[in-house]
Order: C-alpha cells, then structure tokens, then sequence
C-alpha cells in the first residue's frame, strides 16, 4: 500500500483558499435546507413585519417624511426599504459571531482551525451563505411588498442600490467579526451583538426619519455610516436621480468599510491567538 | 517544538497540512449532515478538489467499516461510529503525523479496540502516531515510546519496557486457601506467617497483601505456604503499566 499517496494540490495559494469557499457555502445550504421550517418561518416573520408597518404607516405623518429626489415618498416605501437594509445589518453584526458560536456548540471550531485553511478564507466561508441568501431575502421582500402595496421603487436605481450594499456590507461584516472577536473572549456575544443591531438601526432611519429625533441625536445619526447607506439606497430607489445620487455616499463608506474589516479581522486574530493560548478555544 | 523540521508554535498552514487530529471531543462534526457529505468538507479544507474529496472520503469510510451509512445524518451516529468517522477524518490526506487525542475514553473495550486497530493500520503505513491518553494500560503492545506528563513536565521518556521497569509493586491482591478458614478468620494466620514483611487486609473475596520496600514477593509467598495456606492466585493489585505511570508522575 502507498504511503502518503494523497497529497493536496499545489495550486496557487489564492486560488487553493478561494475554491475552498464553495465547500462552505454547500455545507451552509445543506444544513439550512436540513431546517426547512426555519427557513419558512424567516420569510413569514418578514411578512408579519411588512404587515405591522403597513398599520403603522396609516397613522403616520407623512409630512414628516424627508424629500427624495423632490419629492415625497410614502411611509410604506419609506421603511420598506429601511426593513430589508436591517436584516442586513442584523444578519452581518451577527452572522460571524453566531458562525463561532455554532462551531464552538458543535465542537467543530477546532477540527477546522486544524485544517490548512486561512483564517480569512474561514471568516468568509462562514459568511458566503448569507451573501447570497440575503440579497434575494431581501430583493424577494422589496418585489413582493411592491407589488402587494403598490410601492414605486425605480428600476434604474436597482443597481445602483446593489453597488451601496456591495460597500455596506463589508462594513457591517467588519463590525460582526469585531464583535465574533468579543464572543470568543467573553463567550457571551448576543447581548452584545443585539445592542448593537438595536442602536444602529435605530440610528440609522430605517423605520423614522432621524429628523423626528431630538436635534442632538439627529446630527450624530446623519453621520451614521449605516443612516448613510439606508439614505443611498433610499435616493437610488424612490428617486431619478440613479448614479448620481450614491457618489458621495459611496465615497465615504468605500474606506470605512476597509477600515471595519482591517479593525474585525486584527481583533479576530487576537481574540484567537488568546483562545490557542489559554486552551479555551472549545469553551463557550 | 518542531514537528518535521516546521516550528510548531507558529500552527503554520504548512505544518497543519502534514498533521491530522482525532479530537477527544464526542462531537466534532456537523450533526445534520450525512457523515460523507462532512468528510467531503473538511476534505475540501484540506485542499482536495471535490470529485477528488468524494472518492477519498468515500475509501475512508469504507476502510473505518462506515460505508453503509455515508448518507445518514451524523446525528444518528452512536458514539463509536463517530469515532470511527473523526479517525477517517485524519486519514483523508494520509498525514505523516496523526495525533490522536484521547479518542478511547469514552469508548467500550470493543469500540476502543476498533479505533486502536485503525490508528495502527496508519502507523504500519508509516505514520507518526502521538497517541494522547489517560488510559494508560492501552499502550501496552501499541505504543513503542512514551512520554509522560504530569503538572505540565515530562516525567518520563522512554519505551513501554523501560516505563514498566519503573514500577515498584508493593501491593498484591491473593485469593487463599486454609481448610475451613476464610476470610477475616484467616487473617491472624497470614499476620502471623507474613510477620514483619508486610501487613494483610480482606478485600471482598481477595486479601490485600502490602509488603515493606525492599521485600522480595516470593518471600512473603514461601512464608504464607510455609503456614500450610494454599496460594490460588496472586497479581499486583495495579497493572505494571499504572504502577509505573504513578512512581513516575509522582502520584498514590
């Protein structure tokens, strides 16, 4: 019998670690489709929420609601918008940290940190899944609330919408490995991690105009990266105004979201070279 | 500390590819995943391409005896199976360097006999095997060297025979024989043969014999036989092996 008779392919490093993230994404899939119900509970929580809003919205003051593109748009196109940018935000502040999490709980988290893989190519591996279920959660809920409540969304805003989430989201991923980071120190991350989706949301207009709030606490909100993400694709959407409307938005978030992930993937590394060095990396 | 030539602090992506772990954890794989499905991933890390990470994995499960349930769920595995299945974990690339953590401790003698068998099947195909365990009688005719660790410092290097050679047996369970005496009745007839060799207790059906240092056994034999009782059968009350583990780790 040979000795030592496989041996991994000498590929370039790049692409050895890229195609490994296709072997994540099978494994997320195989073990989401495994709970078929959560999947369709996600997608009714979603239409309770639309629901909930739509009653909100027929007792809001409309003229509170800020001018897009000069004109008015109405409270369900409004937070329609702020909803499906949320469950951005929720899922990338948390996915990462409950991906460490479910890997500490499964006893997994070792047996792969002692596979020859990059550190990086693990964090996005763990996050691949998501990056493609969630952009059609969300395009799904924007078309089906369209549809249900007659809500003018542009059509040539589609993409430049799509190009602020491609900026956003490597901002709030940065946040949620950062926050990853903590729940391998502290092991305790949710709380943590539903704080901080709460404050940014509410700070970041997706169901209120931050106007509404008091002047103080508006003009730290404006300077929200997240309030300037959901104000983007606000203007893109609910506006003409297209390409236009996203540069300087997009010319802020663009280094922040590299400055987000840099501070994520340090912290991460870390919190993980404490964890090896105390052998507490499987505790939780 | 480096392990084949790599500096092993450093957990290098390298050293990582020449080295495969069974973990002492029960649970280490992805319970609602077929247990092929989660060889494939974690053969995928390796760097296996994926047609390439099916076949090996499906050889691996065929050489682990697990081939009939590659499509169940690990979650249905028993506690065995999913040893078996980390053990076919380690293999995919057939690493150098296999360390084995504590896989048998909460395996029955089958199943730790089983898990042995296939880790030796690796070591006869050349493999550096750094079998971990607590179960220290399982080295014996498994192991060739042995290192003890006791507070965090080595204690002990050696082989098997040098490590049993530091056993320092004092203890001897005996089941005796002394026409109608027995038990605690017999007990001032073996002090009295025994003398100042040693001391005896009853233990159940057995008695315990504790001879002073430097008291050769078959002494204390011929004095018990000298008394007219019938020795039946006599062996430390310890295996050679945990009686040299404890003069060596420094333990009772």
């Amino acid at each position: 019998m040979s000795v030592f008779a496989v041996s991994t392919r000498p590929r370039h490093g790049f692409i050895r670690e890229a195609s490994k993230v296709g072997a994540f994404l099978r494994r997320d899939f195989l073990v989401a489709w495994s709970y078929r119900l959560a999947f369709a509970s996600d997608l009714l929580t979603l239409a309770a929420m639309t629901f909930t809003f739509y009653f909100v919205g027929r007792g809001f003051d409309q003229s509170t609601l800020p001018l897009i593109g000069g004109s008015r748009p109405t409270y369900m196109e409004y937070v329609a918008i702020g909803i499906g940018v949320s469950a951005f935000l929720t899922f990338g502040l948390g996915r990462v940290a409950l991906a460490v999490r479910g890997e500490q709980l499964m006893g997994t988290l070792e047996s792969m940190l002692m596979t020859p893989t990059a550190l990086p190519t693990i964090q996005l591996g763990s996050v691949t899944f998501d990056l493609f279920y969630i952009p059609i959660r969300t395009a799904l809920f924007l078309l089906v609330t369209a549809v249900a409540f007659g809500l003018d969304f542009r059509v040539s805003g589609i993409l430049p919408a799509a190009a602020v989430l491609m900026v956003f989201v490597p901002f709030v991923w940065g946040l949620g490995i950062l926050l990853a980071a903590l729940t391998l120190t502290f092991k305790r991350g949710a709380n943590a991690i539903g704080f901080s989706a709460l404050a940014l949301g509410i700070l970041s207009g997706a169901y209120f105009p931050l106007a509404l709030m008091p002047h103080w606490l508006a003009t730290i909100a404006e300077e929200n990266p997240i309030a300037r993400a959901m104000s983007a694709i606000r203007s893109a959407l609910l506006s003409d105004a297209g390409w236009s409307a996203i540069g300087p938005d997009l010319a802020l978030l663009a280094p922040l979201s590299v400055l987000s992930l840099a501070v994520g993937l340090f912290a991460f590394r870390l919190a993980l070279r404490r964890e090896r060095r105390l052998g507490t990396l499987g505790i939780y | 500390m480096s392990v084949l030539s790599l500096d092993a602090s450093q957990g290098s992506q390298r050293l990582r590819e020449l080295v495969g772990l069974v973990p002492s954890g029960d649970r280490s794989f992805y319970l609602r995943i077929s247990g092929l499905e989660n060889l494939v991933f974690f053969g995928r890390l390796h760097g296996l391409r994926r047609r390439e990470a099916i076949a090996r994995a499906e050889e691996m499960l065929e050489r682990v005896g697990l081939a009939d349930v590659a499509d169940q769920r690990v979650a249905f595995y028993s506690h065995g199976m999913q040893k078996r299945l980390s053990v076919a974990r380690a293999f995919l690339t057939d690493p150098p360097v296999l360390l084995v953590d504590e896989a048998t401790h909460d395996l029955d003698p089958a199943g730790a006999r089983e898990v042995r068998g296939l880790v030796s099947e690796a070591a006869l195909r050349g493999a550096a095997v750094v079998w971990a365990t607590q179960r220290i009688d399982e080295i014996s005719g498994f192991g060739q060297r042995v290192t003890v660790l006791a507070g965090g410092r080595v204690t002990f290097s050696g082989t098997v025979t040098e490590l049993v050679a530091r056993a320092d047996s004092t203890r001897y369970l005996l089941r005796l024989r002394n026409g109608g005496l027995e038990g605690e009745a017999l007990v001032p007839v073996l002090e009295r043969a025994i003398g100042s060799l040693g001391s005896v207790q009853t233990a159940a059906d057995e008695f315990v014999l504790a001879l002073g240092d430097r008291t050769a056994l078959g002494e204390a034999l011929v004095r018990l036989a000298e008394e007219g009782v019938q020795i039946l059968s006599c062996h430390p009350e310890r295996s050679a092996l945990e009686e040299a583990f404890v003069a060596v780790a420094g333990g009772r």
